[in-house]
Parts: structure tokens; C-alpha cells; sequence
């Protein structure tokens, strides 16, 4: 009886389901499709290229990088600041923003566009190209396999259920619906793609004019300007609902890149002890509060190795909600390494928001590491080659495990003190 | 792909130095000093027929212009700072707004054809100047200018800027750093002076790379074999590497006639390509089919509830 009783509730909740069915006569189970509000409850926004989050029903959009919005934890939330601390040649850092941005271009967002070094007209058409259709992951798989297995032409045949699995490891929650896109660096976006799309540009060149008093201080008035630019974008076209005849709401997706650097007016790079170190923080601080309030996103790229003074890093930290962090091999004597040689640099989680929450989403692997492959920027787990050498002793080991010592404990057996346990 | 050093002279190690343009530093110290490289520099631009702005600060005009041909001088378009810094003569040759009016006079060029502007030095500027301008007139010194002319031609721009390392702390260091494309550093042992210079092409990947030179009286480069000390992967004499696959239990190699056998076998769930597709690729909206294939031995006569007792 107790058993007839839950199952008289559970199709009383699944009672959409039995009606169809019972309609069409034939058994066939089919997705319930979203009635909206029919069936009563607050109806969740649905604009293109979001989704609700699978922890606390906050609207996420893709940072363009699938495997980055695993490690987030679904995604970055509408009305963030997501900060890059670019890496010391800014080679990997574009590429993220220029994710981000392609990312909104494929799903109709609006972009705005704010930078000292490049043109965001050039930017805009060095984005780079959507994978749209099914074999994207045939494509991307060929990565892998090709110079080294002859036999990976063939489909599986014992397996073939699990070809569309991806190859290397899960970093993270599989998502199953198409919520990010994969890009090919390779290629550029196509000009039809841009015509469509919506972008508002921001060149502090062109904005601020320089004047010729060498001995005055150069206000910032990028920072300044840059926030009035983006306010009256927010007001004009309604994203925090100021214009309520616009029917269908979009999303900002904002970046700024190489923020803080000298070609922004700002002296944090070049100097210690500057005295206008205020206005960084200021800025993110107020960029903050107009973000919270309307329907957008930020991505904003920094070189914080350059930046001098340390309090300065971690006040830019605190006031960003998404902190990551890469740091490449090039230069370093880690590209020799051969514990790193499958990879380009590390990266690094420092910094994961709390919304409307207690807790965050914080992923148990804290060592990965990125590579950038002909067409596709991986994020994997950093995990050590497996020690072939003759002499497989203790004491070898010592070597490994001094080189390995800034490895967390995620990062298998090989690191540890410099005593190894004898099991 | 990286170039074989054998093949690589010295015309093309400047070469490869001025072709990508924007701003190229030239780090030196005290011990090695920069400015022959940026004299050979300057040399190999004028050679090939383009207009080369020098702006000096540090020597005077005439030592500067010492070791250069005729041809080289004539076309070079000196900007003299040295004589005269501060304009405390006030004659007519002064230049109104000081070097950072000369520079930002640099940023407005007449025409198309490749530009190159030796800023000797760069140290002078920095410590007279606040970074932050340094730094907004370079970048916008070296950005190409792009002509709107029958075909559009971009301008090649190269700025050389000789930079004083000891003189400035890491953060200026840091500053300019970030804005070069080209980064020359200049060291060296036993006499013996070498140049690593690091490619920082946008959008790819840096290349380090290391060679040791020597600048003759008339300012041509010689270069000498690459020091054996530069990029070799540190390989550990020590530990050899054991194959996994030898001495095992179990064969892991196939014949070609077994594996031959082993293609031709027919699986026991092998579907038609059709169906693999399907349910592969699910179409969105389409109702989940039930495949059923009868075996071909699956025809059974008897009726099963035959034995059911009812």
C-alpha cells in the first residue's frame, strides 16, 4: 500500500507526461517541453546563450571555453567580473578574450569592446571561428591522434558508443546541453557572423586626446571615460530595464584588455609607491556596481606580473569575482622540463565567487594545465609521465619529487616530501 | 619551423631583427655595450633604402655619424638633442616641445615606405620622462599607419630604442617590455659578446634565440657559431628508459596474418552503419526508437507460455 501511495504521487507530478502519452496513443516517452507558466512558479529569463546553473538557478553564459566553464562551475554568472592575469609574453591571455567574445557573437549578445594597444576593430576580426556542426569533435580528435596511432582513421568498432566521449579526461561536472562552443584558432570568424552581430568599440587613443604638457600628471581619464562609455551603453539600450519597450533582452558581454597597463594612463606597473594607485581599484569597484545591475558580463585581461606593489594584486583580486591565472613555460627553465613537456603552462584557479550562496563550486583538481594545440586551447589535468627509467628506487626518486614540489596533493604518488613511505 | 643556424648570416639575423616591426629593445649594460648594434642596424635599414630618424641624446652628432659612409649619412634625418637639451640657446634650431614633441612629430608621417627610428637612447628619455607618456608616444610611434591609397599599403615601422638596463628599476624594465616585439639582450663571456633576442610575434608563440657576434669598424656584423650552450633539452645520462612490452607473459605483437584474421571477424553486436548513426547522433525531436534485429536461429515454434500452469 505504502508503494501504491508513492506511486500515485509520482504520476501526479509526472501528469503532463501520461497526458501526452494517453493523446497520441502511442507509448513514447518524450521530454516535457517548457510549458512556461502554466504550471506556476517564477519563469526563468531565457535568452540565447544562457542558462540557469545547475546549484542555485543563477544565469550563467559561456566564457566561450567549455572546459574553463567546468572548472567555474557551469559558467560565468551574469552581472561578474571575470579577471585573467595574463601571462609574462600575453600569448594565451588574448586568446581567452578572444573566446569570450566570439562566444558572443555566435549567440547574438551585444559586445563592447575596450582597449589602449589594439584597435577593437581588429580584434573583432581576429575572432576566431565557431565549430557549428556535429563533427566538431571528429575534428578536434584528430588533434590528438595524428601523427602518432595509423589506425585511428577507423571509427571504434568494438566501442563505437563511446566515440563521441572526449578524449582526455573530465576536468569536472559533463554538461550535456550545448551551452559553450568550440572555436578554431586556426581560422577566422567569418564576415557574415560579424555583419550580424552588435558591437560598440572603445580605443583610448581616440578617446583622450594627449595633450602636449609633458610636466602635468597625466590624469587617468581612460578609466573615467571608460565607465561613462559603458553606463551610457547600459541606459541607452536597456540592459538594466531602464527601456521597457524592448522586448527581447540580450546580454553585454563586456572586455577589457591589458587593464592597469601604462598604455592606460595608470603608473601601478611602472612604480612601487604610486600615489594614484586608487583609481585601478576605483574603477573595478564602480565597473562592479554597474555590472550587478543590469544584464552583462565582463571579461577583463590585466598583467598583474608587472604590477609592483603586491597590496595593489590583491586588492584588484578581491574586487574581482573570477580570478584566473596563467602562467606559460616560454622563457622559463620549465620548458625544459620534462615533467611539463605535453604541456604550455600552467593555470590556475585563484579565485571563484560565492553568489547568493554559502558555498562555491570549487573543483577537487587545483593543478591544471593548459596546451595549445593547431586549432584548440585544452585545459587538463597536469599529471606527471609515468617513470620508465631502469633504476625505479627510492632515492631516484628524490629528483623528481624536488622538481615536483610545487605540484598540489591531486597530483598523484610521485609528489610528496623528500622521504617516500615504503609500502 | 625554426631555421638552421648554418644557413642564417648576418645580414639576415638583422633582418629577421627589423622585420617585424613595432618597437625593438636593445638592452645593454655597461660591460656590452648597444650601441654598435644599433649603429649596424641603422646601417642595414639605410642600405635598403629607407628613411631612418635618429634622435640622439646621449653623443654628439658627429660621433654618432663617425663609422657611417656617405651613404648612410645622407640618409639619415638626425634630430640632435644632445647639443642643446634644456634649449638654453633659444637660437631658431630648437625644437618646440622638447624630445617629446620630436616624437610625437615622428607619429605624423608624410607618405608610405618603411620607416625606422633609432632613439638613442631610450634611457635618456625614460629618466626624463614619465613612463606613462613614454610609454603612450612609443606605442603609438611604432603602430603602423595605414594609407588609404590604391592598394591600402600598410607602412612597415621599426622604432630601435637603446635601453640602459642597470639605469631603471624592474618596473619601467617591466613596462617597456611588454610593449616590444622584439627584445635584444646583450651579454657575454670571455671577450666574446652575444645577443639573445626573444620574437614576440603577436598571436604566436616567443622564440628565444642566442648568437654571438662581433661589430666591425664599419659597422657590418660577423657572426660566430651559435653557442653550443643554447637550448639543448637536459637529458639525464643516468636513467634509461625500460620498454614496458618486452618480457611479458602474453603476446602483444600481431603477425599480419593474424591480424588479418582478426579484421575479419564478425562481431556479436556489430549494427549497420545506419543505426550506429542514429544513436550516435540523436535528432532532436525525434521519438526513441526500439531496434530489434531477429537472430537468424530466433524462430521458435513452441509457444512459451505453454507450460504455464493456467
Amino acid at each position: 500500500m505504502a508503494a501504491a501511495a508513492t506511486c500515485g504521487t509520482g504520476f501526479g507530478s509526472s501528469g503532463s507526461v501520461a497526458a501526452v502519452a494517453g493523446r497520441s496513443g502511442i507509448t513514447s516517452f518524450q521530454r516535457r517541453g517548457k510549458a512556461g507558466g502554466t504550471d506556476g512558479g517564477p519563469r526563468l529569463l531565457s535568452i540565447a546563450g544562457t542558462r540557469p546553473s545547475l546549484r542555485n538557478g543563477q544565469l550563467l553564459v559561456s566564457t566561450g571555453l567549455p572546459a574553463l566553464d567546468q572548472l567555474l562551475g557551469g559558467g560565468l554568472a551574469v552581472g561578474t567580473v571575470l579577471l585573467i592575469e595574463e601571462d609574462k609574453f600575453n600569448i594565451y591571455s588574448p586568446l581567452l578574450f578572444k573566446y569570450f567574445l566570439a562566444e558572443g557573437v555566435v549567440n547574438g549578445h551585444t559586445l563592447l569592446i575596450a582597449s589602449a594597444k589594439e584597435n577593437p576593430a581588429n580584434i573583432l576580426q581576429e575572432l576566431p571561428a565557431p565549430l557549428l556542426d556535429y563533427n566538431c569533435k571528429k575534428e578536434l580528435g584528430e588533434d590528438v591522434h595524428n601523427p602518432r596511432t595509423p589506425e585511428s582513421d577507423d571509427n571504434m568498432k568494438i566501442a563505437w558508443r563511446y566515440q563521441l566521449l572526449p578524449k582526455m579526461e573530465q576536468v569536472g561536472p559533463v554538461s550535456s546541453s550545448r551551452f559553450g562552443h568550440y572555436y578554431d584558432t586556426s581560422k577566422k570568424i567569418p564576415q557574415k557572423l560579424l555583419d550580424i552581430s552588435k558591437c560598440h568599440e572603445f580605443f583610448l587613443p581616440e578617446k583622450v586626446s594627449s595633450t602636449l604638457a609633458v610636466e602635468s600628471c597625466p590624469l587617468s581619464h581612460g578609466y573615467t571615460k571608460l565607465l561613462q562609455f559603458v553606463q551610457n551603453i547600459i541606459y541607452t539600450e536597456g540592459f538594466d530595464g531602464s527601456n521597457p519597450q524592448k522586448k527581447q533582452k540580450n546580454i553585454l558581454r563586456i572586455g577589457i584588455q591589458n587593464l592597469g597597463s601604462p598604455l592606460w594612463g595608470d603608473d601601478i606597473c611602472c612604480t612601487e609607491d604610486c600615489d594614484s594607485s586608487h583609481r585601478l581599484t576605483r574603477f573595478l569597484y564602480i565597473l562592479r556596481g554597474l555590472l550587478r545591475t543590469s544584464l552583462s558580463a565582463c571579461i577583463i585581461t590585466m598583467p598583474t606580473h608587472l604590477i609592483q606593489n603586491k597590496a595593489i594584486t590583491t586588492r584588484v583580486r578581491n574586487l574581482s569575482d573570477i580570478v584566473v591565472g596563467l602562467e606559460s613555460f616560454i622563457g622559463s627553465e620549465r620548458e625544459t622540463n620534462p615533467l611539463f613537456k605535453d604541456f604550455h603552462g600552467l593555470i590556475h584557479i585563484r579565485q571563484i565567487p560565492r553568489l547568493n550562496n554559502l558555498t562555491c563550486d570549487e573543483s577537487d583538481v587545483k593543478d591544471l594545465a593548459f596546451k595549445l594545440k593547431r586549432k584548440l586551447f585544452t585545459i587538463e589535468r597536469l599529471h606527471l609521465p609515468p617513470d620508465l627509467s631502469d633504476t625505479v628506487s627510492r632515492s631516484s626518486k628524490q629528483d623528481l619529487a624536488e622538481s615536483a614540489k610545487l605540484l598540489g596533493p591531486g597530483c598523484g604518488m610521485m609528489a610528496g616530501g623528500e622521504k617516500h613511505l615504503d609500502f | 619551423p625554426p631555421r638552421l643556424l648554418n644557413t642564417l648570416d648576418a645580414s639576415e639575423m638583422l633582418e629577421s631583427l627589423l622585420a617585424l616591426g613595432g618597437l625593438v629593445l636593445l638592452r645593454d649594460s655597461v660591460e656590452w655595450e648597444g650601441r654598435g648594434l644599433l649603429k649596424a642596424l641603422i646601417k642595414k635599414s639605410a642600405l635598403c633604402g629607407e628613411q631612418v630618424h635618429v634622435l640622439g641624446c646621449e653623443v654628439s652628432e658627429e660621433e654618432f655619424r663617425e663609422g657611417f659612409g656617405a651613404d648612410v649619412n645622407n640618409r639619415l634625418v638626425y634630430h640632435d638633442i644632445f647639443r642643446d637639451p634644456l634649449n638654453w640657446s633659444k637660437t631658431g634650431k630648437a625644437f618646440p616641445g622638447g624630445p617629446l614633441g620630436i616624437l610625437r612629430a615622428m607619429c605624423r608621417r608624410t607618405g608610405p615606405g618603411p620607416v625606422t627610428v633609432a632613439l638613442d637612447s631610450l634611457s635618456w628619455l625614460l629618466l626624463r620622462l614619465p613612463c606613462i607618456t613614454l610609454c603612450q608616444t612609443l606605442h603609438a610611434l611604432s603602430q603602423p599607419n595605414i594609407y588609404p591609397g590604391d592598394n591600402s599599403q600598410v607602412e612597415q615601422v621599426r622604432v630601435l630604442g637603446l635601453l640602459h638596463e642597470e639605469l631603471h628599476g624592474p618596473g619601467p624594465m617591466g613596462a617597456l617590455r611588454s610593449l616590444a616585439h622584439t627584445e635584444v639582450t646583450l651579454s657575454g663571456k670571455m671577450g666574446q659578446a652575444s645577443a639573445s633576442i626573444l620574437y614576440r610575434r603577436p598571436q604566436q608563440h616567443a622564440t628565444l634565440q642566442t648568437w654571438w657576434f662581433s661589430i666591425l669598424p664599419d659597422f657590418s656584423l660577423d657572426l660566430h657559431k651559435e653557442s653550443p650552450l643554447q637550448s639543448q633539452p637536459h637529458l639525464d645520462p643516468q636513467t634509461t628508459q625500460v620498454d614496458p612490452t618486452a618480457h611479458l607473459t602474453f603476446n602483444l605483437h600481431l603477425s599480419k596474418k593474424e591480424r588479418e584474421a582478426r579484421d575479419s571477424l564478425t562481431l556479436p553486436f556489430q549494427f549497420s552503419s545506419e543505426k550506429q548513426q542514429a544513436l550516435l547522433y540523436p535528432v532532436p525531436g525525434q521519438k526513441s526508437h526500439i531496434f530489434y534485429e531477429p537472430d537468424a536461429y530466433d524462430v521458435d515454434q513452441e509457444d512459451p507460455d505453454d507450460d504455464l500452469d493456467i
